[in-house]
């Protein structure tokens, strides 16, 4: 079998798919969460905010939380009932504590009291022991101004990827 | 031929719901004309609307968060998550969709003003924000 134009051409597709498998594989699995696949939740949560992934606190919290939307740390952040029952199944579908759950979100479950609904994920046990070695001057750079701004330094974190490799803290 | 007739299908439901800045405006317009008889737009009202120090919120002004250039990004005052661009010039999405308009109205003049918008006032923001070149 020589080298012809046909084997070179499947020989470059399969790098490509390999390349492409690998870039977005499960190669940091722990560290991606599943998110809801709806505009519904990046634009009406995602709108304000980083669109958290709903691993990262147990459904108890976000049904809490869903109940409170008036006043949503401080703000008004009703919705109208449609996509309200929307963002809801979402978080609940793919909380820490859902039965699809990841090792990494089994562990964030895990760490979180039974009697507590935590509303911050920035005071989980996780969040914190995740961040430790991050000085509170990083914090207060105008880029990140808050660690509720995950995606300041996680660039992907919209989409629930929070490797340390797609980290990029911004000067 | 079926394709063509889908993707000019798919163009015209798009459109359906998409709307120009200034139809938006209008829309607001004639919102206003019910609550005041006579009413035109004012930009000039619309930018001292948007850079003025409130009281009733927990956001000082607009401004706070869109910053005092509406072409520039602005910053969540709390989140410190990026805002895009407000003026139409600089984010042509911008005042294109009446519910996305209507929300963001709701949703911001409570966290500055603490309170909900007259039609007057939506109409000069808004006439403000097309103005701005």
């Amino acid at each position: 079998m020589g080298v012809t134009y046909k084997n070179l051409a499947v020989l470059l597709l399969s790098i490509v798919i390999a390349a492409f498998w690998i870039g977005n594989g499960q190669a940091d699995g722990e560290v991606n969460f599943p998110m809801p696949r709806d505009k519904i939740y990046l634009e009406e949560c995602g709108g304000c905010h980083t669109a958290y992934a709903p691993g990262l606190l147990p459904a108890r919290s976000w049904r809490k939380m869903m109940n409170e939307l008036e006043d949503h740390f401080g703000e008004d952040a009703s919705l109208e009932e449609p996509q309200q029952l929307a963002v809801l199944r979402w978080l609940t579908d793919y909380a820490a504590d859902a039965s699809n759950a990841t090792p990494l979100m089994r562990r964030i479950a895990a760490s979180i009291p039974r009697d507590a609904a935590p509303q911050r994920i920035t005071e989980t046990a996780l969040f914190k022991y995740m961040h430790d070695e991050v000085p509170a001057y990083i914090w207060k750079r105008a880029k990140i101004g808050s660690p509720a701004n995950c995606g300041a330094c996680h660039t992907r974190a919209n989409e629930g990827r929070y490797a340390e490799r797609e980290v990029r803290i911004p000067k | 031929m079926i394709r063509h007739a889908l993707i000019l299908s798919l163009l015209f439901a798009v459109q359906a719901h998409a709307e120009t800045p200034q139809q938006i405006l209008d829309g607001l317009v004639q919102e206003a004309r019910r609550a005041q008889q006579g009413f035109t737009a004012s930009a000039t009202r619309g930018e001292q609307f948007y850079r003025a120090r409130q009281t009733g919120g927990d956001a000082e002004s607009c401004a706070t968060c869109h910053t005092q250039d509406a072409k520039a990004h602005g910053r969540h005052n709390k989140t410190h998550k990026d805002i895009a661009p407000l003026a139409p010039v600089a984010n042509k999405e911008r005042f294109t969709d009446p519910a996305k308009v209507e929300k963001w109205f709701r949703r911001n003049c409570k966290e500055v003003l603490g309170r909900v918008c007259t039609g007057p006032e939506k109409a000069d923001f808004t006439a403000y924000m097309l103005s701005i070149k």
